[in-house]
């Protein structure tokens, strides 16, 4: 990663001007037609976008984005030249890199090792090609090792992974002094639903960088072929669904398979007058394999919860895809026979589908480590807390206060989200989650107390507290948040709880969650 | 009932083994000679045995800043603390070869070992019962060291929302509400009527709407919801005040015991 230093909070607001909260430096709509990008656009469109597009401006060596972190807005040149930086390289094939690779001492470590590796890459969106070109999600360029590759006017990064909420895939530095043209999510939605040559524009560049990735994260396409996902790039849909909106409906004729690219989708069905909830699906998750199989209408409704993105396949396409790939049609009965349970599970128990529904509504499925505490056996001894500060040099990072939902209590306290919105626009980099872990951790030496994080936070479980810092030599507020006891195997609050009653949930695995979170007896 | 369902059976099965073997082996060297506690090889293997157990329950408070070890949690301390001291009560008596002592430092290390057993077990049961009690019944839950600050909290509010109200529900805040806001009202009735006679105290607020104009009900619900959120806050405060106060019934004795018990080993080996 890059190195993190302090910064002078005055130089926030050039070089992290999405940090703000309300940016000075918007762009008229006179200067918004200006840029090629926008320049066919109708003005009511522009109008629309325009609280969310500002202009930013780089010194040389200025970092715009940091590859692994998270962010909001996709970034068009409009003058100077930007350099794209692989922090961590994928390790190139051949017979120098096997003499560069740590020693192994087993089959199983090796594959493990190759593994995690690979893992790391789909993880931020890279693919590595034929060649050992890279290819990098949210960059319109391959990076190869032997090339040094720039960005000049014009080009448009990062609308990838500020879409799909997927980390940035590479590092990306002003070569010389840079302006760019910050266009932040909303207005990227808003030009997705509105201007069909943007949204043709975005959809080609994700069909060409970063389809097969995520297709091949979801295992059931991971053993297809190239030959196959090319084929599969060119025909399937990519469609967006407002928070709310209703993808599918019960009963109606199913002609579709999905893939979940971004967001939350809730699944429910009727029972009676209710509409129960049965399950949610996340990022790399898929639906519709059900109705397809069975040749039955759609025996679930699916609803967005929040902006979602799906890849869609049609049934024909679909059915082709299991021609293709027999081992794919038993994979998928497995599936369908498990969600058809979990719909007579709910019917039969209601009260798993009330956690379900609660947890959609108060946004806890968005957490990876949710602290609960089960009120029927707290004694409010508070040694959660006490362990909690005991373990953050006397700061605890929560306090016995939330919201409650039947005999849980839900602290204030991080849920560790799947994707951390708190990481975005961090203007020193202070806020990190390392690829493929858990805990979004804050450093105290790099934090400069802007608030930007706590301000992001959703659900205000980032609190600011005052610290005297030993490099900016100044008192600021200093972001605090629970870092799952960073260095410990389980963290304080759990491990100290004299009656069992802290658990961490992961709201990730669904299933679970009915035997984690029993009903109120 | 199920709060009499120990929370780790294992443990439970454990110790009554433990305790089982114990009492086996105690009979079993008794029935070979009479038993003189701290003479016989027996009786003195079993003192040392509760005075270690006493000592290791002692420690129970350093569980924290030993980071759990050695058990690794404290919910596994805790499980330890709780058999491990009601196995040094059995191990007192078998120390005692089932006798009452003969001096008053005996007879003190007795009762005081079967104070902090009793008493350990009542806090066992208070601490399955008042949670439950607690999340069953009441919708508030607060910290308790902040519940006074949330009551002035209520009351600045109920104050706020009288302000320029007609005169009849002003008389009726002064008079009826506005003394029971005035800071915590602690009480042990809780323990039997968790909801404190709520209907009954809510009762006044259902009379007063009948006097009051349609503009001016609403702010009498409004006065009901404080009033009834801060009939919650006196429950959970009485309440978790006495899983605080049972601690005063264990710790002291407790301690004063392990103070007598290392007095009688001194003195044991002294004169020995």
């Amino acid at each position: 990663m890059e190195p993190r230093e302090a910064t002078d909070p005055g130089n926030l607001s050039r070089a992290f001007p999405h940090s703000l909260e309300q940016p000075e430096n918007l762009l008229t709509i006179e200067e918004l037609k200006e840029l090629p990008i926008f320049a066919e656009l109708a003005d009511t469109l522009l109008k629309k976008i325009q609280p969310h597009v500002l202009v930013a401006e780089y010194r040389p060596n200025d970092v715009i984005l940091r590859e692994g972190e998270y962010s909001d807005a996709a970034y068009y040149v409009a003058r100077g030249v930007v350099e794209i930086l692989l922090a961590q390289l994928p390790a190139p094939s051949g017979p120098e890199t096997a003499r560069r690779e740590p020693v192994v001492t087993s089959v199983a470590h090796v594959a493990e090792h190759l593994l995690a590796k690979s893992e790391r890459e789909r993880a931020i969106g890279r693919a590595v090609a034929e060649g050992g070109t890279i290819i990098l999600s949210d960059m319109p360029s391959e990076f190869r090792r032997d090339r040094q590759i720039l960005l000049e006017k014009g080009e448009l990064f990062g609308e990838i992974s500020a879409l799909s909420r997927y980390p940035v895939s590479a590092t990306v530095r002003a070569r010389t002094e840079v302006v760019t043209v910050l266009i932040r999510t909303p207005a990227l939605r808003i030009l997705q639903r509105s201007a069909p040559k943007f949204k043709e524009f975005v959809d080609r560049r994700y069909r060409e960088r970063a389809l097969a990735t995520h297709l091949r994260n979801v295992g059931l396409f991971a053993a297809c072929d190239d030959k196959f996902m090319r084929n599969l790039r060119e025909r399937v849909e990519l469609v967006s669904f407002e928070p709310g909106q209703l993808i599918v409906e019960e009963g109606s004729p199913a002609a579709a398979f999905f893939l979940v690219r971004g967001g939350y989708v809730k699944v429910s069905a009727k029972s009676g007058a209710a509409d129960l909830a049965l399950t949610y699906l996340r990022k790399g998750d898929y639906f519709g394999e059900a109705a397809i199989l069975l040749e039955e209408p759609w025996p679930f409704s699916f609803t967005a919860i929040d902006s979602v993105e799906v890849v869609k396949l049609t049934r024909a396409d679909f059915q082709e895809l299991l021609t293709a790939s027999p081992h794919l049609r038993e994979d998928l009965w497995k599936v369908t026979v498990e969600r058809l349970k979990q719909r007579g599970s709910a019917i039969r128990h209601p009260v798993e589908s009330e956690y379900l529904q609660m947890a959609m509504e108060t946004g806890l499925i968005h957490g990876e480590s949710v602290l609960m505490i089960d009120l029927n056996t707290c004694t409010r001894c508070d040694d959660c807390v006490r362990a909690c500060a005991d373990t953050h040099g006397g700061i605890p990072r929560f306090i016995r206060e939330g919201f409650k939902f039947n005999n849980w209590l839900i602290p204030t306290s991080c849920y560790q989200c799947t994707d951390p919105v708190c990481m975005i626009g961090c203007p020193t980099g202070a806020i990190t989650r390392p690829i493929g872990t858990t805990e979004v951790s804050i450093d105290p030496l790099t934090c400069i107390g802007c608030g930007n994080c706590s301000r992001r936070c959703p659900w205000g479980n980032i609190i600011n507290v005052p610290y005297s810092h030993p490099v900016l030599k100044k008192e600021i507020q200093l972001a605090t948040k629970c870092d799952l006891s960073l260095g410990r195997e389980v963290p304080a609050c759990v491990q100290m709880c004299p009656h069992g009653s802290a658990i961490r949930v992961s709201f990730r695995d669904v299933g679970l969650l009915p035997r984690l979170l029993p009903a109120v007896d | 009932m199920k709060r009499l369902v120990p929370k780790k059976p294992v443990w439970l099965a454990a110790s009554a083994a433990v305790g089982l073997f114990a009492l086996g082996i105690a009979f079993w060297m008794r029935s070979g000679n009479p038993w003189n506690p701290g003479r016989v090889a027996g009786g003195l293997l079993f003192g040392v045995a509760a005075a270690l157990l006493v000592l290791s329950s002692i420690l129970h408070p350093l569980r924290r800043p030993l980071l759990g070890f050695p058990f690794g949690t404290a919910q596994r301390w805790t499980q330890f603390h709780i058999y491990g001291g009601c196995l040094s009560f059995l191990f007192v008596l078998i120390h005692e070869g089932f006798r009452l002592p003969s001096g008053t430092v005996g007879w003190l290390l007795l009762i005081l070992s079967a104070w902090a057993t009793l008493s350990g077990l009542l806090g066992v049961w208070l601490q399955k019962w008042i949670p439950a009690l607690m999340a069953g019944n009441l919708r508030v839950e607060a910290i308790f060291e902040r519940i006074p600050e949330l009551i002035a909290k209520l009351q600045a509010e109920a104050n706020a929302l009288v302000e320029g109200s007609s005169e009849v529900l002003d008389r009726f805040y002064r008079d009826d509400v506005e003394p029971a806001l005035a800071g915590v009202q602690v009480s042990w009735d809780y323990l039997v009527d968790i909801s404190g006679g709520r209907e009954r105290r809510l009762a006044p607020f259902g009379r007063m709407a009948a006097f009051l104009t349609p503009e001016e009900k609403p702010r009498l619900e409004d006065l009901k919801a404080l009033f009834a959120e801060k009939l919650e806050l006196d429950a959970q405060y009485s309440l978790q005040r006495v899983l605080r106060l049972w601690i005063l019934l264990h710790v002291p004795p407790s301690v004063l015991l392990f103070g007598l018990m290392l007095y009688h080993i001194t003195v044991n080996l002294y004169y020995r």
